[in-house]
């Protein structure tokens, strides 16, 4: 018999400042050694539920917190202060701020510190954590330094350290490419087979996880318990209701539900049946010469690039972090100015271009969108440049209201840019760079830590605007998203452009893995039918 | 090298008793030996680019130079005897210049010796010895390291915020009324950022057990040993050596009502 490690009895939470229980008559318990995973929409309190299983509440918590939680048989509220990290150890979403400590080994230290660890079985238990991750060459490395992918195996490697029995992630890849996620997950399936722990996972992207956890929490919007049972028997058959909850699925999944198949679902593209393949219709014909690179050089970070846009592609800009992508799209939309070459706008130099000319040509969506907002009211934000430009009132009220509607803030006016949403932020951004009709548009990662549903509707946003004969030149990470919407790809390898075409011959490298690139689902799946049909056409 | 392996807290407080020693000594020729030497030990036994360590001596000597010329430009004439001297073409009383020399002078020898534990001390192991030497509360200590993660964050998010305005078309703000209100703009998503910043890094810290009890043990165990004696005895004992010759010669004084 396992034995039991957390039981929760009836929790109902609230916070000072909400009306609603965030949480709401809560019942359930984990055994030792489970693999759970938690589903919900935003804001339906699975963070909240995680404070309250280590213990974090009812001690910081500014509201009411009901209901018993235990862990190994008793009350979380009973442990001393600082003791429950023994037992549920958290690695949290946002890898920038979870560390208080410069250096690697140190962060790892820190937790052990604070458990009064003698300095000797803690030099022991810091290279232990280390190497169970990965990481011991990077011990004495400072943890700005990292990526985001090495961030998170360092958090984990922190709470490793101090040996709790449960460990809870709270949507740990949610700011990781699809590669650096991909490790993660490897990562931990590793770690569950050599060293014994309970695993809670908070997730909103299902691809990869389903391997490791088979039962699933499903938290409601209103704070109450749906479901609690087998993950994948559950998915097979309601894929639709979690899909609706905001949760991406994974790829054969969705792809079943557009095609409205029939329940059961498939979930691994391993699964799926070999029908046709939609096939990403034929780029359209590039127009006029937009914009075009020459030799363009900047600090030791790009070399030698010459590219050129035309009219009405969709470009997307790829390659591993560090390569110089975020560098190449700012200079060619005119943000930085390169030390050595050109890039010409309409055929004449970015430099000859008055900087307010050169914006109502070309757009800049950032990747933390709050940074681009400077007013204090939506309207306000989408009608600035359009006022600052010298329009009559009468006209730009018009055009406020069109784009506020196409990016579907209609009925947010008044609300401040920095209390809406995260999708809504992002639809903001980019209306606030496409209210002047701009005709070519860059974004730095516009997918980057949204849900599902914000993703989709970003892009279809993004497709229509594409449609009307925008230029659109997108850096990401996500290959699906390539291999669905963009026309062109660049791959950018240390500071040099390695590749320049179709994405289709992309997928067609050899070497793809070389530029920490992988394929789209959709080849994967193409792929995985041709081999499970390779012996048929040897037998024929 | 023998400055970077002292005890942060150790080298501090001699820092401040020899600031503090200094500041009752009146004449020139006593900081002017004492920054020698200061300067001396730094490069002698610090390491570091030395390129730097001039960037920062500079503004320290614009001011003790401003120090050192209001000094006599400004100086009560009345009271000064009849002996001049020439400087800069113009004469001035011999005592206001040495009073205004031991003025700027002083300056600078603070500034030297701030220098040398700035340059030596790596920051961290600073705040560790004072956790640990001086018994400064946990909860306050691992606060500000905390915060000292977050000044390039900042930094590179003021950036950023910098670059996302200027494509929104508010650049070059030609007045101080505008540029006021460009630094409010920056300051609310700053702001913003940095308060959830700190409200995650702080639940993320009580997770791993930080409760700010002093009761905690030490992956870098700060100990005061034998040889981080030596400093002090070194500065303490250069600053006695250079009163004494001093007074041998009658060079010194003791700040003593004088101004």
């Amino acid at each position: 018999m396992s034995q039991e490690v957390i039981r929760v009895e009836d929790l109902t939470l609230h916070y000072e400042e909400r009306q609603k229980p965030v949480l709401s008559h809560l019942n359930f318990s984990i055994d030792e050694g489970e693999n759970v995973l938690i589903l919900g929409p935003s804001g339906s309190g699975k963070s909240s539920l995680t404070h309250c299983l280590n213990g974090l509440y009812p001690r910081e918590l500014d509201g009411s917190m009901k209901g018993e939680v235990y862990v190994k048989g008793r009350r979380t509220d009973s442990y001393p202060a600082g003791e429950m990290a023994q037992n549920v150890g958290v690695v949290f979403q946002d890898p920038e701020t979870q560390f208080c400590m410069i250096t690697v080994e140190d962060e790892v230290a820190f937790g052990l510190e604070n458990l009064n660890t003698p300095y000797e079985l803690m030099v022991e238990k810091v290279d232990t954590a280390l190497r169970s991750v990965g990481m011991e060459a990077y011990k004495t490395a400072n943890i700005s330094e990292l990526s985001g992918g090495q961030k998170q195996k360092v958090a984990l490697a922190c709470i490793l350290a101090m040996e709790p029995e449960v460990l809870i992630l709270d949507e740990p890849t949610a700011n990781l490419d699809p590669v650096a996620r991909k490790e993660f997950i490897q990562l931990l399936k590793r770690l569950k087979k050599e060293l014994a722990f309970t695993l809670v996972v908070i997730e909103h992207k299902l691809e990869g996880w389903l391997d490791l956890l088979e039962r699933v929490l499903i938290i409601h919007e209103d704070g109450e318990l749906a479901y609690d049972g087998p993950l994948h028997d559950h998915l097979k058959t309601y894929a639709l209701d979690i899909h609706e909850m905001g949760i991406q699925l994974p790829y054969a999944t969705r792809r079943a539900l557009e095609q409205e198949w029939t329940p059961p679902y498939p979930l691994h593209i391993g699964e799926m049946p070999a029908v046709a393949f939609p096939e990403n219709p034929p780029a359209k014909s590039a127009g006029k010469v937009l914009l075009k690179a020459e030799d363009v050089h900047w600090k030791s970070i790009l070399r030698n690039i010459h590219i050129t846009f035309h009219e009405g592609e969709w470009v997307a800009i790829v390659g591993e972090n560090g390569s110089g992508k975020s560098s190449l799209s700012r200079i060619l939309a005119g943000i930085q100015s390169p030390s050595k070459g050109t890039v010409s706008l309409h055929g004449r130099s970015l430099k000859k271009w008055k900087e307010n000319e050169m914006r109502k040509e070309v757009g800049y969506v950032f990747q933390n969108p709050e940074h681009q907002f400077i007013t204090d009211t939506v309207y306000e934000e989408v009608a600035f440049s359009l006022r600052h430009a010298g329009m009559k009132e009468a006209e730009w009220t018009k055009i406020v209201e069109e784009t506020l509607k196409f990016c579907r803030l209609d009925g947010l006016e008044e609300q401040h840019p920095f209390l809406l949403s995260q999708g809504q932020k992002r639809r903001l951004s980019v209306a606030t760079m496409i209210v002047e009709d701009q005709q070519m548009l860059f974004l730095d990662e516009p997918t980057f830590g949204q849900d599902e549903k914000s993703t989709s509707d970003l892009m279809s946003l993004l497709k229509e605007k594409h449609e009307n004969g925008t230029t659109i030149v997108m850096i990401t990470h996500d290959m699906e998203l390539v291999d669905k919407y963009a026309t062109r790809v660049l791959v950018m390898n240390e500071g040099e452009l390695s590749f320049d075409d179709q994405p289709k011959e992309l997928w067609a490298l050899p070497d793809l893995v070389d530029h920490h690139l992988e394929l789209p689902p959709r080849e994967q799946w193409k792929r995985a039918v041709w081999k499970r049909e390779e012996p048929a056409y040897v037998s024929s | 090298m023998f400055l970077h392996d002292l005890n942060p807290t150790v080298k501090a407080l001699t820092i401040i008793g020899a600031v503090f020693l200094l500041a009752f000594v009146f004449d020139p020729v006593t900081p002017l030996l004492y920054i020698v030497w200061t300067v001396l030990v730094t490069f002698l036994f610090g390491t570091f680019k030395k390129r730097y360590y001039l960037y920062y001596f500079i503004p320290f000597t614009l001011f003790a130079f401003g120090m050192f010329w209001t000094t006599i430009v400004f100086s009560d004439t009345a009271s000064a005897t009849s002996e001049t001297v020439s400087f800069l073409g113009m004469e001035f009383p011999t005592e206001d210049i040495w009073t205004a020399a031991a003025l700027g002078l002083r300056v600078l020898a603070f500034a030297s010796l701030s220098l040398l534990f700035l340059f030596t001390t790596n920051m961290v192991h600073f705040i560790l010895s004072l956790i640990q030497q001086l018994k400064l509360p946990p909860k306050i200590a691992y606060g500000v390291l905390a915060g000292y993660r977050f000044l390039p964050m900042l930094k590179t998010e003021f950036q950023q915020i910098r670059a996302a305005h200027r494509i929104r078309g508010v650049n070059r703000p030609d007045s101080w009324k505008e540029k006021l209100l460009q630094y409010q703009r920056f300051a609310i998503p700053l702001l913003a950022g940095a308060i959830r910043k700190a409200e995650r890094t702080a639940i993320a810290m009580e997770s791993k057990g930080f409760t700010g009890a002093k009761a905690r043990t030490f992956y870098r165990p700060m100990r005061v040993q034998w040889k981080d004696w030596l400093f002090p005895v070194m500065m303490f004992g250069m600053l006695g050596v250079t009163i004494a010759v001093l007074l041998y010669f009658g060079y010194f004084s003791w700040y003593d009502g004088q101004l």
